[in-house]
């Protein structure tokens, strides 16, 4: 576990600690299921849960899995000195993507209207841009 | 490129600072999300209103308002406290006795909580007790923070550069003294004058303690609270309610749940955005040449 230096055998170990990591989470949101079907459940409902927003952080959390998971089978962030003239890693322009993406939906709110798949369509552009050119 | 050993346990000591994070800001931050496309009357009854609430705070004058005032007061506490800092850091002096007891005299008022200096002004500046509104009084000056707005902005201005130019101070002293006396000596053998020594030596030798100061200063002042709250609340009026003043109104004076959440969410983005700006400068101040090209 220790001693690992080939990039394969590398990400086979980054692979394998990510599926115990989510083994290890579907057990405890297993448990963390049935243990809110009791009776002895704490009350939850001050988070206020939403379909919407639970999708929404789902695909954060997933992207970061996704993260992860790439950096395992290409180690390093991929560095490089996009157009801004700095160097950003992928995690740099995955940040980027996604704070662009929050302003861009919070502008097309602002001044064009509340239909936000449009506004979606602009962010996976400009992530796709940030991702080639940043 | 992978020479180093590969350890798993990192994970496990990442973990800790992991759940501290959760409980204390991602669970905070994910129940704000919901709570900003939600109205709530209490009870833990929420409904459903999509972006509505988004909308509301983005096309409100008392949001923009906020954030105008807000962004007023740090471009003018900016333009006062970084050539003050960098004045009063050229004057001290660089050898001697009186080194220390310059440098503890301008590291006091940063040693001072916000809510004391907020309470220390707030006595300070009252026309009836304070000593600045007495004098001030008694110079025929009509001064009264508590219903005039020019006079609480002023108050706050210059509580502020009283707090806090000592930072500017303290960085840019030093930059200064990290100078080395070669530069001097041959600005001197070039007969340089004062001004010459500053623009060509001192200020590029500061320049990135001054991106510091400036960058600390900014994101300071863009999320004051504490000394504005004790010292105006807000007032006269509106007129120094900055975003987080108005945010805690909202939030826990109206209890407008979900304005206020749709309000923290955007002035978070603000901050986020302002925080990579700060992060970015400061890790690729000077950076070496590309490692890769896009291609």
């Amino acid at each position: 576990m220790n001693t690992v230096d080939k990039p394969m055998s590398r990400a086979s170990n980054i692979v394998r600690t990510l599926g115990w990591t989510l083994l290890l989470l579907l057990l405890m949101g297993s448990g963390l299921y049935f243990w809110f079907q009791s009776e002895s459940a704490p009350n939850l409902a001050w988070m206020a849960w939403t379909k919407p927003t639970a999708i929404f952080f789902i695909t954060i959390f997933c992207l970061l899995i996704g993260m992860c998971l790439w950096e395992a089978f290409s180690p390093g962030g991929g560095p490089r000195m996009g157009i801004l003239r700095f160097e950003t890693t992928r995690g740099d322009r995955l940040f980027l993507s996604l704070l662009g993406s929050a302003f861009i939906n919070l502008a097309w709110l602002g001044l064009v209207g509340p239909d936000l798949w449009k506004a979606l369509g602009v962010s996976v552009l400009y992530a796709l841009l940030v991702f080639s050119f940043v | 490129m992978i020479d180093k050993p590969f350890n798993n346990k990192a994970w496990l000591f990442v973990l800790p600072v992991f759940f501290l994070v959760a409980i204390s800001a991602i669970i905070p931050l994910m129940t704000v999300v919901n709570y900003s496309i939600q109205d709530t009357f209490g009870n833990n009854q929420y409904f459903y209103v999509g972006t509505e609430w988004y909308t509301e705070v983005l096309g409100s004058s008392r949001f923009h308002d906020a954030l105008g005032r807000n962004l007023l007061f740090s471009g003018i506490i900016l333009l006062i406290e970084i050539p003050l800092g960098i004045f009063i850091a050229l004057s001290m002096p660089r050898k001697g006795f009186w080194v220390p007891v310059c440098l503890i005299l301008m590291a006091l008022p940063l040693l001072i909580p916000w809510n004391v200096v907020g309470t220390i002004w707030q006595v300070f500046g009252r026309a009836d007790i304070g000593l600045l509104g007495r004098v001030l009084t008694g110079l025929g000056v009509d001064y009264n923070y508590a219903t005039n707005w020019l006079d609480a902005w002023i108050t706050i201005i210059v509580m502020d550069v009283w707090h806090w130019t000592s930072l500017v101070v303290l960085l840019c002293y030093s930059g200064l003294v990290a100078i080395p006396e070669a530069y001097y000596q041959a600005a001197r053998i070039d007969g340089a004058s004062k001004w010459k020594v500053f623009r060509y030596i001192q200020l590029p030798k500061m320049q990135r303690v001054l991106l510091i100061a400036v960058l600390l200063r900014f994101m300071d002042s863009f999320m004051i609270y504490t000394e504005p709250f004790v010292l105006t609340g807000g007032g006269p009026g509106n007129s120094t309610t900055f975003l987080s003043i108005d945010l805690v109104n909202m939030a826990i004076g109206q209890f407008d749940l979900g304005p206020a959440a749709a309000m923290s969410i955007i002035y978070f983005l603000i901050i986020l955005l302002l925080s990579w700006v700060f992060y970015t400068v400061m890790s690729n101040f000077g950076a070496d040449a590309p490692n890769k090209e896009v291609g």
